[in-house]
């Protein structure tokens, strides 16, 4: 049998790597947009404001008695839960005698994608 | 012998020919591909969100000793900077910065301002403005927004506005016997301990060592006891003397202006005064020469022509630069808005 | 003289530029294009102002008097009016003296301890909420100090506690 003519398989073949590279540059364009974030998306989903909105209402809690602060920590632990869905507690403990500061604060936040601990001598 | 003919079959050539026609369509619509891949534009609004911040936020650096206190001899040593009060204090800005970063006499716009605030390889074109509520102060440094095309952030603030004390004189009017002198002298003391111990959070207190303080003194024509139109007063020096604990009183050194009557410049001492003589010490004038716990005390020598009693504290109690609002205004917090255009 | 062995190179090449074409159609279609004016930026920016607002007015000037903020001052006395006007001079205000045009919408979130639960009490709106605003969403906290029961707040929000209390000041943002 006469051999199968093959002269023009280059021809083919050209067409061929023209095309897988098409394939390659597609994935490469493909992943370009999704695995980066945008700065703004960034911003977005850092709970900077929140954070410090959560310790300053905290340190504001300094002088309050345990019976009191204890409300306000249950107040903020449920709300946060309802509308921020976040984690929000904290505990206040009095400082040692002879300390410079009043009280110890162990605050703990958490929304899923950031989590915040602190432990504040205020 | 190898066939050396030179030509080429034609259905070989209608091959290629569609093979090349092909591909050449192919290659023409790669770019449509590449064509929602921007370089420049897309961060303009990234780079404003970031100096909004380094500005609104950040304190700058060097925060301590503060950037603000060096002169224009040594503006490389500023890394960055930065208005905020302190690390702890974002939105809240302090005047001596404020006013030292919009000083075009000493930073030159782009270059001294792209390497300490904006950053990024790219030469950036900006607009940092600043304004209160009530109009009292307006800053800007950069060129002109164009109309669009402009990456851009709006931050409130609030600036601490310096505290000053105002002192009528007719109240501290020395009287008795012995008052009726020529020589007078009239002191205020900083009690740096308590103006530091007393109020911690920054906003809210006056720090003698790094922020301006003001004294103003009015009314001296009423403080004369014995009415005599040919007197004239005469403020002949400023000492400042300083008292570290368990140190003796030293002096440290005269102050030699103030602004007389009103005037938008200062005189050099002695200087004849008809009503009010104001005394600016600039933010940091007190860094050097005392620290946390020193006493200052700031002594206004007046002499007149004739005897009288007068405007005089020496045989009372200097007067306290402190936290009670009916000697010393207090520092207030006034709302304002910056804004951050970068193209 | 004319035969058919260059059939062959004909189909080979068509064969190639099918494939070509056919894999670049795929391509082409697949591919996503990445609009550059996605609503991240503008509503980065809305978010950052309406949360500086909000800090603000949280932010006493100064100690001399009670230590209020006016945040506080104005959620005791359900001052709705009030809220909504010093709002919207310190998010539309600029510093070339032109003013912006946003609007508001404020809640205040509670927790009601009777009955457990957080309760919604609508404090002030610039415009009534038609639905097709693109809004976005910043909170404060606000530290209530409702001892006694006598404030306007305590009269006006339904099952208020009359106690120290942390409440959520919820304030939607847009742009008209």
């Amino acid at each position: 049998m006469a051999r199968l003519n093959d002269d023009a398989q280059w021809i083919v073949l050209m067409g061929f790597i023209v095309s897988f590279s098409l394939f390659f540059l597609a994935i490469v364009l493909n992943q370009s947009t999704v695995v980066g974030q945008t700065t703004a998306e960034g911003v977005l989903e850092f709970p900077k404001n929140d954070i410090r909105d959560v310790r300053y209402e905290v340190l504001a809690c300094s002088d309050l008695s345990s019976a009191v602060w204890g409300e306000v920590q249950k107040d903020m632990t449920s709300i946060a839960m309802d509308r921020k869905n976040a984690i929000v507690t904290f505990n206040i403990t009095s400082a040692p005698p002879g300390s410079t500061f009043k009280n110890i604060f162990d605050i703990h936040y958490n929304n899923g994608v950031t989590a915040y601990n602190e432990t504040a001598n205020y | 012998m190898p066939d050396d003919h030179a030509y080429l079959s034609i259905d070989f050539l209608a091959g290629m020919t569609i093979f090349m026609v092909a591909f050449i369509w192919v290659a023409t619509m790669i770019p449509g591909l590449l064509i929602s891949l921007q370089g420049g534009t897309i961060d303009y609004d990234a780079v404003a969100y970031r100096t909004g911040v380094i500005l609104v936020e950040d304190p700058g650096m060097p925060a301590n000793p503060p950037w603000e206190n060096k002169d224009d001899m040594q503006k490389d040593e500023i890394q960055r900077f930065g208005l905020a009060l302190t690390k702890d204090n974002p939105n809240i800005l302090a005047p001596n910065k404020i006013e030292r970063f919009f000083c075009s006499t000493s930073f030159n716009y782009p270059d001294d301002y792209q390497r300490r605030v904006i950053f990024g390889d790219r030469p950036y074109s900006f607009n940092v403005s600043l304004s209160t509520f009530d109009a009292m102060m307006n800053w800007s440094v950069g060129d002109v927004k164009p109309d669009g095309g402009y990456g851009y952030i709006r931050r409130l603030v609030k600036i601490k506005q310096p505290s000053n004390a105002t002192i009528n004189a007719p109240a501290f009017r020395n009287s008795g016997g012995d008052g009726n002198v020529t020589g007078h002298v009239f002191s205020v003391h900083i009690n740096c301990t308590r103006l530091l111990q007393d109020v911690r959070n920054p906003p809210y207190q006056i720090d003698p060592l790094r922020e301006r303080i003001v004294v103003n003194i009015t009314n001296l024509m009423n403080a004369y006891v014995f009415t005599d139109p040919t007197n004239v007063i005469t403020l002949s020096k400023i000492i400042i003397y300083r008292q570290n604990p368990s140190q003796p009183l030293a002096q440290v050194r005269t102050f030699d202006t103030s602004y007389i009557d009103g005037g938008n410049t200062a005189s050099s001492l002695p200087v004849i005064v008809n009503d009010n003589a104001s005394v600016i010490f600039p933010a940091g004038f007190f860094y050097g020469m005392a620290n946390e716990n020193s006493h200052l005390y700031i002594n206004y020598t007046f002499k007149l022509n004739t005897p009288d009693c007068f405007f005089n504290n020496s045989f009372t109690s200097p007067y306290d630069y402190d936290y009670s609002p009916i000697r010393v205004t207090q520092p207030l917090l006034k709302e304002g808005v910056v804004e951050v255009a970068i193209w | 003289m004319v035969n058919s062995d260059g059939q062959l190179f004909t189909i080979e090449g068509v064969a190639a530029g099918l494939i070509m074409l056919f894999s670049a159609y795929l391509v082409v279609s697949a591919t996503s294009i990445y609009t550059p004016g996605d609503t991240h930026i503008s509503d980065m920016q809305l978010e950052q102002l309406g949360s500086d607002a909000l800090r603000m007015m949280n932010t006493p000037n100064t100690t001399a008097t009670t230590g209020e903020s006016l945040l506080q001052n104005i959620t005791k006395n359900n001052d709705g009016v009030r809220f909504k006007e010093t709002f919207l001079t310190f998010c539309n205000s600029t510093t070339g003296g032109s003013y912006d045009n946003l609007q508001i919408s404020a809640d205040l979130f509670y927790r009601d301890t009777l009955t457990n639960s957080v309760k919604q009490f609508h404090f002030a709106h610039s415009r009534n909420l038609t639905g097709g605003e693109h809004a976005v969403r910043v909170t404060g906290w606000v530290h209530l100090d409702l001892t006694g029961g006598g404030s306007p707040l305590s009269v006006a929000a339904p099952g208020i506690d009359p106690r120290v209390q942390a409440g959520l000041m919820e304030v939607l943002l847009w742009r008209d």
